[in-house]
């Protein structure tokens, strides 16, 4: 079983010197915090926040990679979580075949929000509410927290 | 789509990544690239620390425990049977050096806008040959270049900063 999820935002996560991009389901009943490094934040943040960059960056132009033979991403699964980490697949349609590519979720996450494509995640690697207490810390983040990144 | 103009294949000169160098103090590396056909001559690209860290992965034969996003288009590459043909340094305007990356299938070319940050990661990891065009040779900046390569040189780069005392 898989879920849709929707990229939330992104924070700075002060205590580890990381950012975490916070997936939820439609009913924002579950949610998926992924930890990522700053430039894979900053691929994210710039499609959360619409900016097109001067120069395309590395997401914009694997994006380019792809649509120079028309190949197109279907999805994006965060399929496994294994000792902290967290695993992905990128389904990509070509010429009527379909690819299923091993990817970082910070990757699979920037070219999914490039290319409108949906993200899902296995139901196995979902954070139940055993993540209360992060749960609760998200919470009393405040709106600024979210989204912006220093670079 | 992007398309430039195709460059004449006989006014383009191979280079390779001979090093990458960290400028201390700023979020800057240099990546150091090497003509290949005898001449001597070096040539310098400013890129930012997590395009010099993808660049300098492939350089050193890094085996990463999770793909990066350069080694994620080689995937896309093998997945979709695309050839990476080589990559062109193509243009420079105002101090920014623009790529092209040139890739092939079932004899299909095509020819994809980049940063060279990105071209060079990726060609390194294909592998493909990494080639400047004769005009962007002729247009470059080398005003004091050598000389402050090679003050930067001097220095031992990669160590932290010693402290004077």
């Amino acid at each position: 079983m898989i879920t849709q999820m929707h990229v939330k935002g992104l924070m700075f996560d002060p205590y580890n010197n990381a950012y975490i991009v916070v997936l939820r389901d439609e009913e924002q009943s579950d949610m998926l915090p992924i930890w990522v490094g700053k430039s894979e934040a900053g691929a994210i943040s710039m499609s959360l926040e619409n900016v097109t960059p001067p120069r395309p960056m590395t997401h914009d132009f694997m994006k380019s990679f792809l649509d120079a033979f028309n190949a197109k991403v279907i999805s994006v699964v965060i399929t496994d979580l294994s000792e902290h980490t967290y695993f992905s697949k990128i389904h990509l349609m070509y010429e009527d075949s379909e690819y299923t590519v091993d990817a970082r979720p910070s990757d699979a996450i920037a070219l999914a929000l490039r290319s409108n494509a949906p993200v899902f995640a296995n139901n196995s690697v979902i954070t139940k509410q055993s993540s209360e207490e992060l749960e609760q810390w998200l919470e009393n983040l405040k709106p600024e927290d979210f989204g912006k990144l220093d670079s | 789509m992007n398309t430039v103009d195709q460059p004449n294949e006989q006014s383009l000169v191979e280079y390779r990544v001979d090093r990458i160098l960290e400028e201390a103090n700023t979020d800057t590396r240099i990546v150091v690239l090497a003509r290949q056909d005898g001449v001597l001559d070096t040539f310098p690209i400013w890129v930012g620390a997590a395009e010099g860290n993808a660049i300098k992965l492939a350089l050193d034969t890094m085996i990463t425990p999770r793909p990066m996003s350069h080694d994620l288009i080689k995937s896309f590459a093998e997945h979709l049977n695309i050839t990476i043909q080589r990559v062109v340094i193509t243009d420079v305007k105002s101090s920014t050096y623009y790529a092209t990356v040139h890739v092939a299938n079932k004899g299909l070319e095509r020819t994809i806008d980049s940063r060279p940050s990105d071209a060079i990661a990726l060609a390194l990891r294909a592998p493909c040959p990494i080639y400047i065009t004769q005009d962007v040779l002729k247009r470059r900046s080398t005003t004091n270049l050598d000389a402050w390569l090679a003050k930067l040189e001097s220095k031992d780069i990669g160590a932290p900063e010693v402290q004077e005392t």
